[in-house]
Parts: structure tokens; sequence; C-alpha cells
């Protein structure tokens, strides 16, 4: 069985299969995995030389067997993988000799797209396609499946979920990483290994992109903070051309010296990739057999690391405090509720980056908020969130569904918040840890309620590390939180919950997690008690705080702490923030602008000053009809000149925008409603992915009190007809890019059409001019975002003048 | 507004790449050509839109993740004007112009990375005006990038006694822009520098450029660069 053997002996992989094909005549752009049929002896050749080479495991030639990257008329995909790993037992028939036991494994490679939201292809279509080619492999009776060559994480873990959950397969995932230990989706080693342990691949590793010297130091990497057993496949040394011909010029020898090391170094399966032949793997079997302590490999070292990941950083907890920041909660925020509500995406995105910008670690992410579908709210921030910061995610939710699909599209390890010490929660959220991988914040409450003692604390917090091992959870990604209760009510509150946090950390050496405000509920002036509460759980063991990034309070607590305990070398980070500046807060100097200049040169700051003091003296909607509509238009007028261009009618825009919003803030206080905004719906029309346009266009309609509904990018006819009819919208504008689109337009307009025939379409974009707009029906061509907003205007206004008819 | 030639590799400027004022050379027309893409033709700028681009670049610097691959080829020119690479048939006549006396082609692909991508995500979610301004930059960024290597393909290529003609992308005059994902797979883009296309054959991460490049024996002189070369006189980015 090859599980028995994975870790305890050393395995051998086969080499590259491209260039053995190549030179028996595989053309360039010819697809490699129609030789498993049309040139079956030569494939099972390849095959059974690695078998004779002494390799235990050969791959079939299935890399780009999937139904997204194998576009083929004349074959069917079935027959494709059912010969190919009949080819590999074949092979194995005629090469092994000795009767040593020896695997098929199916070869998985990358569908040769990028997932959204960077790319078209959605997780789900990339998870369909890995299932397919995985059943049709265990079916066609492969003993393991190889997921390998994979640059992005998002795509791996459709991958390894597809193979886990469709097969009984053990399954191996390697990695691509460049000689900065990089993907090239910009993922590192820790956020890579985290991620695929959470995911319970059997092996992981690197292969191809680089030559086994090239890879030393990042197997270093990885062989730290690894716990399962490191699979390593390079390349006969990096790519080199001449000729027109690509080669590889590490001879065997050569090869196999440094795979000695690679072994010595630890790994426990190792193999050759593009430009290795079956002398490479005979060189190096000979080799490394030839070394102590063959046929043994050195067992993979469990690592005790907490880790979060994103698809580009990994999160390591311990003794330098990590920050979670809290704002992305809906819980006693009527603008966030409201946005929520409205499904103002921004607003929440915003949230996110002004607190990375000020220094969060990781984002917690609560959406939670009666009458709205949580799961698909949450599906889509989460998504959102990861398409705006690489910072990682802390999925915050008791709605067990939203937190599986949560975890299922997360691209990274998460965080997960939260469990406690309840039978039935704990029956619920460890299946999903379990499966899905993740940090989960384990909350010391039970059936019993919350302990008022220390010591009654950390004895559920005993109960629930247990209640994971059963699940063969391990404690590392547990974090325990003691919970802070308000002193203002338990006036020991704050001690219990220190002792706690010390005896937690000391007696089972897990990390720590607490959500920090609480403590001063019901107080007076409560950064002083948070920030200063903060500092001594810091002190007394805290991993992570959740906190407001945005509190200078709180942020002062964590650089003083981190200079304080030698974690910032030379005050580095102190310094950075604090140099110059005095302790009190600075006043804030009035620039004497008025709103229509500070419009009109797109100061924001001095915008958002004017509107604060003009409301003072003036009604919010004169302000906004003598100061900044004519500021506004006169810019667009400037821009249709030629004498004002893109980027200052966007800094107007982005300034009138805050001054907008400070009016708002003084409407909603006055009770006063705003006026009736007309919406209008844009789009950017399907396989379309490129949405500046359409963002330029959205920011300047919303200066014009225009309720703009926004589709976002890759936008389904479907789609658009769906939301025009559920609110109603009279105006839809859509932009396309290139030819190839412009179809997607001309589909969506006819769609709009046919069942929604009151409304009117205005298109824009690179390729489209007047005339191509009329050939695909639209109402209006707008060659730049002014011409959109006029149209707007004019057609509401038009609108407007007819309901006065009546 | 989105420029039609972000995924183009036409420009034919010339990188130096030592000295301090060379640099601010580079920069300086690194900062023209973002000035064109902008719409501002020939006009100056005032302070804040130049301020904003040379962050931009700086944060490009910092961010980008500049990538590139290229394989060369066997080209076979039939007297149709069709044009056979490996297993990929190309009609073009605009390309077949241009290749015109080759024997050889490179096709090549360049990115600035998914990175890219998510910093002006980011922008266009705060900052509108520093996202059009960085979609700008990022473009002139990669053309210069591109220049650049191919200076240095050109001296590899010399050395086996071809020379180059100027870079040309699908999408481009009559060559079709559904070749793009036969290049990809050629020059193994994916694998090599994570560059993918869409459906729509649109290139993934959105700052990226694939072309052919043509190698024959003879020097030819040539004067009509890739954006004066353009049919569609009436652009408005027009150089």
């Amino acid at each position: 069985m090859l599980l028995e053997r994975l870790g305890k002996e050393l395995l051998f992989f086969d080499g590259g299969t491209g260039t053995l094909l190549q030179e028996k005549g595989l053309k360039p752009g010819e697809l490699p995995e129609v030789w498993n049929l049309l040139h079956k002896e030569e494939m099972v050749d390849i095959h059974r030389q690695y078998y004779e080479a002494g390799s235990d495991i050969v791959l079939s030639n299935t890399f780009g067997a999937n139904a997204l990257k194998f576009h083929s008329t004349d074959y069917d995909l079935k027959d494709i993988v059912t010969a190919a790993v009949a080819n590999v037992r074949e092979a194995a028939r005629l090469g092994v000799h000795d009767g040593r036991e020896v695997f098929a494994g199916l070869d998985i490679g990358p569908t040769g797209k990028l997932l959204k939201p960077m790319g078209d292809l959605s997780f789900a279509d990339a998870y369909a396609a890995f299932r397919e080619v995985a059943v049709m492999g265990e079916e066609a009776g492969a003993d393991l499946i190889h997921i390998e060559t994979m640059s992005d994480t998002y795509e791996v873990k459709a991958a390894v979920l597809a193979a886990k959950e469709n097969t009984g397969l053990p399954v191996f995932a390697t990695m691509i990483f460049d000689e900065k230990g990089k993907l090239l989706t910009g993922g590192d080693v820790p956020s890579v290994v985290a991620m695929l342990e959470g995911l319970r691949v059997d092996a992981l590793g690197i292969n191809c992109g680089m030559g086994p010297t090239q890879m030393l130091p990042v197997l270093d990497e990885i062989l730290s903070v690894a716990s399962v057993p490191v699979i390593v496949k390079p390349n006969a040394g990096l790519p080199k051309q001449k000729n027109g011909q690509v080669y590889y010029d590490v001879r065997p020898e050569e090869f196999a010296e440094v795979m000695v090391r690679i072994v010595k170094k630890g790994a426990c399966l190792v193999g050759g990739c593009c430009g290795t032949t079956p002398g490479h793997i005979r060189e190096m079997v000979r080799q490394v057999k030839a070394e102590e302590p063959f046929p043994a490999c050195i067992p993979p070292v469990r690592k005790n690391h907490t880790i979060v990941s994103s698809y580009g950083k990994a999160v390591f907890f311990g003794e330098r405090p990590v920050i979670i920041g809290e704002r992305i909660n809906p819980t006693g925020k009527k603008k966030f509720k409201q946005a929520l509500k409205d499904h103002d995406l921004d607003y929440i995105l915003k949230e996110g980056i002004s607190q990375q910008d000020n220094g969060a670690h990781i984002l917690d992410v609560n959406v939670g908020l009666p009458d709205i579908d949580e799961k698909a709210v949450m599906v889509e921030v989460i998504k959102e969130l990861q398409s705006v910061s690489s910072l990682p995610l802390q999925i915050d939710t008791v709605d067990e569904k939203a937190m599986e699909a949560a975890m299922r599209i997360y691209n990274g390890k998460p965080m997960v918040n939260s469990v406690n010490g309840k039978q039935e929660e704990m029956d619920k959220v460890f299946p999903l840890i379990k499966k899905y991988g993740g940090v989960v914040v384990a909350l010391t409450i039970d059936e019993d309620g919350i302990p008022d003692t220390a010591e009654g604390r950390v004895r559920v917090a005993g109960k629930i590390i247990g209640e994971a091992e059963k699940y063969g959870i391990d404690r590392k990604d547990i974090v325990i939180d003691v919970l802070a209760m308000t002193i203002s009510s338990d006036p020991d509150g704050a001690k219990t919950t220190l002792k706690a946090l010390r005896q937690v950390r000391e007696k089972y050496g897990v990390c720590t997690v607490l959500g920090v405000s609480n403590i001063s509920f019901g107080l007076p002036c409560r950064p002083v008690i948070n920030a200063n509460f903060y500092t001594m759980a810091l002190q007394s063991g805290l991993s992570a705080g959740i906190i407001n990034p945005l509190s200078e309070d709180m942020m002062r607590s964590y650089y003083a702490y981190r200079a304080l305990m030698n974690y910032d070398e030379n005050c580095e980070e102190y310094i950075r923030q604090y140099a110059g500046q005095k302790t009190a807060a600075p006043v804030q100097k009035a620039s004497g602008l008025t709103l229509k200049t500070a419009i009109l040169k797109g100061l924001k700051e001095e915008a958002h000053h004017a509107a604060r003091e003009m409301v003072k003296t003036k009604e919010p909607l004169s302000i906004i009809n003598e100061e900044m509509i004519p500021a506004l238009d006169e810019v667009g007028k400037g821009f249709e000149k030629g004498t004002v261009f893109l980027p200052q009618l966007l800094m107007s825009a982005d300034a009138a925008k805050i001054a907008f919003a400070v009016l708002k803030e003084e409407l909603s206080k006055k009770g006063t409603d705003e006026q009736k905004k007309e919406k209008v719906i844009l789009a950017t029309v399907k396989g379309d992915i490129h949405d500046i346009g359409k963002n330029i266009v959205k920011v300047l309609l919303e200066n014009y009190s225009f309720d703009v509904i926004d589709l976002g990018k890759d936008v389904a006819p479907e789609t658009v007809l769906e939301a025009a009819v559920r609110e109603d919208v009279r105006l839809v504008g859509l932009s396309a890019l290139m030819t190839t689109t412009v179809v997607s337009m001309e589909d969506t307009i006819k769609l709009l059409r046919k069942e929604k025939p009151d409304c009117r379409v205005m298109v824009g974009g690179a390729v489209l001019n007047q005339e191509y707009a009329d050939m695909i029906g639209a109402d209006f061509y707008g060659k730049d975002a002014m011409q959109s907003v006029y149209y707007a205007k004019e057609l509401f206004a038009g609108k407007n003048d007819k309901k006065n008819d009546n | 507004m989105t420029d039609p030639r972000m995924n183009d590799g036409m420009a034919n400027d010339r990188m130096v790449n030592d000295g301090m004022a060379d640099d601010l050379m580079m920069n300086n027309r690194m900062a023209r050509e973002a000035l064109r893409y902008l719409g501002y033709g020939t006009q100056e700028a005032d302070e804040d839109t130049l301020g904003m681009i040379r962050e931009c670049f700086a944060q490009l610097k910092r961010t980008a993740k500049k990538r590139i691959v290229y394989r060369v080829f066997d080209l076979h020119l039939g007297e149709d004007g069709n044009i056979e690479i490996g297993n990929m048939r190309i009609e073009s006549r605009s390309l077949s112009k241009n290749l015109k006396g080759c024997e050889k082609v490179i096709l090549l692909g360049a990115t600035l990375g998914v990175e890219t991508d998510l910093l002006m995500k980011r922008y266009s979610c705060t900052d509108m005006a520093r996202a059009v301004v960085l979609q700008a930059c990022g473009a002139a960024f990669l053309e210069e990038y591109l220049d650049g290597s191919q200076q240095e393909i050109a001296r590899e290529m010399a050395e086996e006694g071809y020379y180059l003609r100027p870079r040309f992308s699908p999408g481009y005059g009559d060559f079709s822009i559904l070749h793009q994902r036969e290049i990809l797979s050629m020059a193994d883009t994916a694998r090599r520098i994570g560059l993918t296309m869409t459906e729509g054959s649109m290139l993934t991460p959105t700052k990226s450029v694939t072309a052919l490049i043509g190698l024959s024996r003879k020097q030819e002189d040539c004067h009509i660069k890739g954006c004066e070369a353009c049919q569609k006189t009436d652009c408005a980015y027009r150089r």
C-alpha cells in the first residue's frame, strides 16, 4: 500500500515525457495526450523505461487531459484517460522485473486558465473539470492522483477538493516555485503548505520551473514548515534555447548528485520533470541507493506553527502580536448595516482596505444580519475582498452553511470564527475544519455557559482541544478565546481573562485570540480602557487581538508593545509611525478653499473640510445645486473641450463624492429624505474582464446623483435582464473592450429588447464607434464617460417631463 | 475608455539601462507614453497628475512581477500569403507583409503579473483617478519592458545570424485575436510566466502582451513603427 510506505520509505517518481515525445515525433501545438490512443506502443515504451530505471511511481500522460485544456473534436476525454492509465499499467507489467510493488499515478496538470476574480474561470468550473478527470482516473485503475505544475493556490485547491471528494485515492500536489520561493500568482511557501496541509493532501512539494540546484533553498523553506512527506521533481536545469529547440543541459550524473543532497535534506519522494530522461532517473536511483538511510527516508517532522494564509501571504501566530481587524461587522454600525442591505460592496471593501492600510494582518468578516441571505453575501464578500486585498480572512459566522460555503471558496487556509465547547457546535464545525483546513477560534463557553473562573475557562479549552483531536485536528489549528467580560458588570472580568490567557498558554501551548474591546462596554472613553487592557493581554500571552486598527489608541499600544518587547528591530516600525508626530492629535487646519474650488481642483481633504463648514450655514440640497453641480458641470465641460483630462475629471469626481458623503450624513441627521434617485445598471459584458471604463462611468454617474447598480465584469445577458426587471431600471450601460466581446453586448441588447422593451441601452468601449453601436442596436454610444452622464440626464429629464404632461 | 493597445507590443523606442541621466530619460519617455494613453496627446499635464504618474511608476516598480518567455519556431510562408508555424495556420495579410522574407519566428508572451491587476482593482475601489493613471502607467511600463527585452533577444539572435522584425500582436490589423490560444500554448506561457487567456481571448493577467517577431537573415530598415503603421488613423491615442 502506498500510504503505508509514504514517509517511511524513499519513493522514486518517473521523469519527463515531453522531450521524449518530441524525439518520437510530437509536433509543436499537437496534443500529447492523443498519443495514448494513436501511439500506444511508444507511450508504453516510455513508461516502461522509467519502471526499468527504478521508478516506483509512473505518471500517466494526462497532464493536459481536462475539459478546459483538452480541446479536441476527434477524441473523447474518457478514452484518453482510460488508455493513459492502462498504458502505465501495461508498462509496469513489462518493465518491473524484480517483483517490487509499483504504482500508476493519474497525472493532473493545470487548466491553463486563470481563475476568477483575476481571470474568467469560476472555481466551480475548475472543480468540475478536475472532478471529471479524477473520477475517470480512478475508474481506469490509477493508484493515486498526482496534481502538479500548479502556479495558483486557488486552482490547486479546486483540484485537491475535486480529487478528495470524488475518489478514494491518495492525493499528492506539487507547485512551481521560482528562485525566491514564490508562485507565479504571488503565493509564498508557508501559505501554500498551510493551505495544502489544511486540505489534507498526502504529500506535497515542488516540481518544474527550475533545476535541482536552484530548488535547494526552496526545499529548505518547504521542509521548515511542512509536516507531510515532501516531493521534489526538478527539471534537468533551466530551459535553454538553441536553433529553435528548447533543451535542458543538466546531465544525469550531476542531476543525481544534487538529488542525493535533496534526499538527505528530507525529501521523501523524488523524480524528474522537464528534460529529465530514464537515464536521469536510473542514475538518481543508483546514487541514492548507495547512500544512507536508503531504503528509509528521513521521516517528516510534525511542525507546530499556527498559520493562516491567503493566496499571497501567510500569517504566523506566536510571540509577535497579530492584529485581526474587526470592522467588517454590522453589529452596532448603522452605515454598515445599510451597506449590506443595499448590497454596497464598495463600502465593505473600503473597510477592508483601510484596515489593511492601518496595519491589520487578518480581516474578520461578519455579514450576519436578519433578512439577508448570509451564505450568498458571505461568499460574495469573501471573493471580492480577496480581489482587492491579500490579507488572510477570518470567516465569522454562526451559520454553518455560510461557514462551509465561505471555507470552500476561500483562496488559502482561512481563520474561522468560531467553535465553542458545546457538543452540538463542535459536531458542526470540526468536520469543516477537517475537510477544508483552517485555524478555528475556540470560545471557552459550553452548555453551562461562560465559566466565572480562569480555571473553568481553561477546562473548556481542554475539552475543545480533546474533541478536535478525535477528528485528527491538531491543536496548532485551534486558537483559544478565553473571552473578555466587561468590567462594568464583572469587576474581576479583566483579571479572570488575563489569568486564563496565561494558563491556557502554559497548559496547552496553544495560541490565543481575544475580542479586546468587550472589556470596556458601558464605560466612558472606552479607547483608554481598551488600549491598556490590550497591552496587558499581550503581556499575558495573547497571540492575536481582534481590534479596530483605525483606533489610534490601540495601534499605539501595539507599536509600543512591539518596540518594548524587541519584536521591532531597532524600533524601526515605531519610528516610522511616530517620528515627527507630537503626542497630541493634530488639529485640522482650515484650507480656506471654497467647496466649489476644492472640487474643481480635485482636492479631497479640502472638499471634505469645506463641506463640513458649509453645512453649518446652508441647506445640503442648496449646497448640491448651487456649489457642487456647477463645479462638476464646469469640469465636465472642460473635459469635453480638451482642457481637462481624465485624471483631473476623476479627481474632481472623487472630491465631490467625499463632499456628498458629508451632506448625506447631514440629511439623514435631519431626517430629510434624499431625493429619489434614478437607477442605472452598469455592467461589463460577458467574456470581458476589463472594467475600468465602466468604473469611470460609475463614479461620474454617482456624482450626478444616479443610483448605480454595478453588476461588475463578465456579466451574462440573463443577469443584466434579471436585475433590470427586478429593479425596474430604465437605463442600462454596457461596456466591452474587444470585438470578441461585443458579441455578448449585442446578445444582451437583444435580450433586453425582447424582455424589457422600455429599457434603454447605452454602450461604450475601446472597439466601439457610432456605426458599430448602431449595428448592434444600442440606443446610445458614449464616446467618453461624460457623454454617458449627459445621455442619462437627458433621458430621465425627458421621462420626468412626460410624467408632468400626464 | 480602455486603451485598445493595452495588449499590443508595437512601440520601438530604445531603452537604455545604465546611468542616472538615462534613467531619467526613460522615466520621462514612459511618462510621456502614459500621458498619451490618458488622452493628453502632446499637451502638458498639471503637476498633480504628473506627481501621480511618478508615484504610479514607483509603485509598479515595487509591485509588478515582470516576466517574459519566448520560443523560436520555423516559419513557412505560403505563396498565397498563408502563414504556417508548427501546427498553427494564420491567414493575415498584414502579418504576412510583416514577416515577408523571414525564415523563423519568435512567439513571445510577457506580463506584469496578477499583482498589478490586484493593485488596479484596489484603486478602482478607493481612488478612481489613480486607478486610471495606474492603468496607463502599467501599459507604458510593459512596453518599456518589452522594448528592453527585445533588445536582448536581438543580441542573442544576432549571434545566430538573424535580424528582428517589429513585433506584431494578435488583434492587430487582420491578425485574428483567435490565434491567442495557440500562441500561449506554443510558447508555454501558462506554465512559464503564468500568462493565460479568457474564453474571449483576452489575456490574463490583463497587463500582458503576446507577439510574433519575424527573424530574417537580412537586416531591413523598418521606418514604420507599430503605432504609426496602424490603419486606424483617426485613433485618439495615435502618436
